[in-house]
């Protein structure tokens, strides 16, 4: 018998599309926090927003690794873009968390086909970001 | 401009772009690129930048909604991106070895027939028979799910899958050498080869260009492409989109999102036909 409404996902397809949907508003409530924060620094009222690349340095909102993000987190007082870039990261790496959740749906579902497959997608995944990380 | 308009015209732009994209499969870039720098005078870097995170929101905002219908199949995506992902490593290896104008020449013609194919079936809502193919059989490729539209169950199998796992890693092969987004192959290669049903296509593509994207967003992170002031609204318009498109999509006919999808597909075609002619649209 199955369920009339949502409809007829699976165990695993649930554990994934919970992951994606927890994933998606922790990173929304991030950026909106950082945004909040940024606003009541006066950061809309000062600033006009640089949409082209300046020559040299990076401009304000700018993070290119983590731990600039975690910086800019442990800075007093706080910097609120990192507040934001956080939720970015968070947003990056949804995906991929989702793809190891459904590893271990798929192996407790008795599916280890699709487990083995979801881990290749993984390593995958992984070979891509480190394959990035070494051409920078 | 200031901070506060531009934000707020960032913002509403990416609602449509997130409605757009998660109804098509295609994550929104595509429409966000040119608007971003034509209209808003971004960097294309940054734009690009800003692309990648609004796939990544698109995909998670509405794979989240699909998945759980039914309209995503998590079987196939998984299933197919390990070729797309495959393709795109082996393209990003390649990039700068083979010749691009031919290339995109090539690709051009390809979509051009993939449009016409895509006219011959505008008017088929589901696939007439479920197939017997051996590798959608072994791999479960197939599924069901209630169609709102249709007030009915829709029960499919996937046909192909060969041709099928073969047409996803030459998407990912072309969108690493290229540096172009496959979401539009993708659903081109679910419908037109593998027969699933068009809505089933374009989410599920859905799902899978999310995990391409984030695979490499890590590498226009570290570039400096990702900046926070611009991608910020653009990421809360999109989910926001991406929601929306999705609680559309469900009530569409699968004729009503492959009309949708066509002009896209003529507009790829006819981009990248002049780029292998050394004409640039953008």
């Amino acid at each position: 018998m199955s369920a009339a409404r949502p409809g007829p996902a699976g165990a695993v397809e649930s554990l994934v599309a919970r992951t994606l949907l927890a994933g998606g508003l922790i990173g929304l409530a991030l950026i909106l926090a950082g945004g909040a924060l940024y606003a009541a620094h006066g950061g809309f009222h000062h600033h006009v927003v640089h949409p082209t690349r300046p020559p040299g340095g990076a401009p304000p909102g700018v993070f290119t690794s983590v731990r600039q993000v975690l910086d800019g987190l442990r800075r007093h007082p706080m910097d609120p873009l990192a507040v934001t870039a956080l939720g970015l990261v968070a947003l990056m790496a949804t995906p991929i968390v989702a793809v190891a959740l459904a590893i271990a749906g798929f192996l407790r579902a008795g599916d280890r086909r699709y487990a083995a497959i979801a881990a290749i997608v993984l390593a995958m995944l992984v070979v891509s970001l480190a394959v990035a990380g070494g051409i920078h | 401009m200031s901070l506060t308009v531009f934000s707020l015209a960032v913002l509403f732009t990416s609602v449509g772009a997130g409605a757009v994209g998660s109804i098509l499969g295609l994550g929104g870039g595509i429409l966000l690129i040119p608007i971003l720098t034509i209209f808003y005078g971004v960097d294309i870097h940054y734009a690009m930048g800003a692309s990648i995170i609004s796939v990544i929101a698109t995909s998670s905002g509405a794979a989240a909604s699909y998945l759980r219908t039914g309209l995503s199949n998590l079987r196939v995506g998984l299933f197919l991106v390990m070729a797309t992902i495959s393709g795109a490593l082996v393209g990003a290896l390649l990039a700068g070895v083979v010749p691009v104008r031919a290339l995109e020449l090539i690709l051009g013609l390809a979509l051009s027939y993939s449009a016409f194919t895509t006219i011959r079936q505008l008017h088929d809502e589901l696939p007439e028979h479920l197939g017997e193919d051996r590798h959608a059989i072994r791999f479960d490729l197939g599924g069901r799910y209630h169609d709102l539209r249709l007030q009915r169950e829709v029960t499919y199998r996937a046909q192909r899958v060969a041709p099928g796992f073969a047409a996803m890693f030459g998407a990912g092969l072309l969108s690493g050498m290229l540096g172009i987004g496959s979401g539009a192959f993708k659903v081109l290669a679910m419908d037109y080869l593998m027969r699933l049903p068009m809505k089933v296509s374009t989410a599920t593509s859905n799902f899978m260009i999310g995990l391409t994207a984030s695979a490499s967003a890590g590498i226009y992170f570290s570039r400096g492409d990702i900046n926070v002031l611009i991608v910020a609204p653009v990421a809360i318009g999109v989910l926001a989109g991406a929601y929306l498109g999705t609680t559309l999509m469900a009530r569409m006919r699968n004729t009503t999102v492959r009309k949708l999808f066509l002009p896209i597909v003529v507009y790829l075609a006819i981009s990248m036909i002049l780029r292998g002619l050394g004409i640039h649209l953008l």
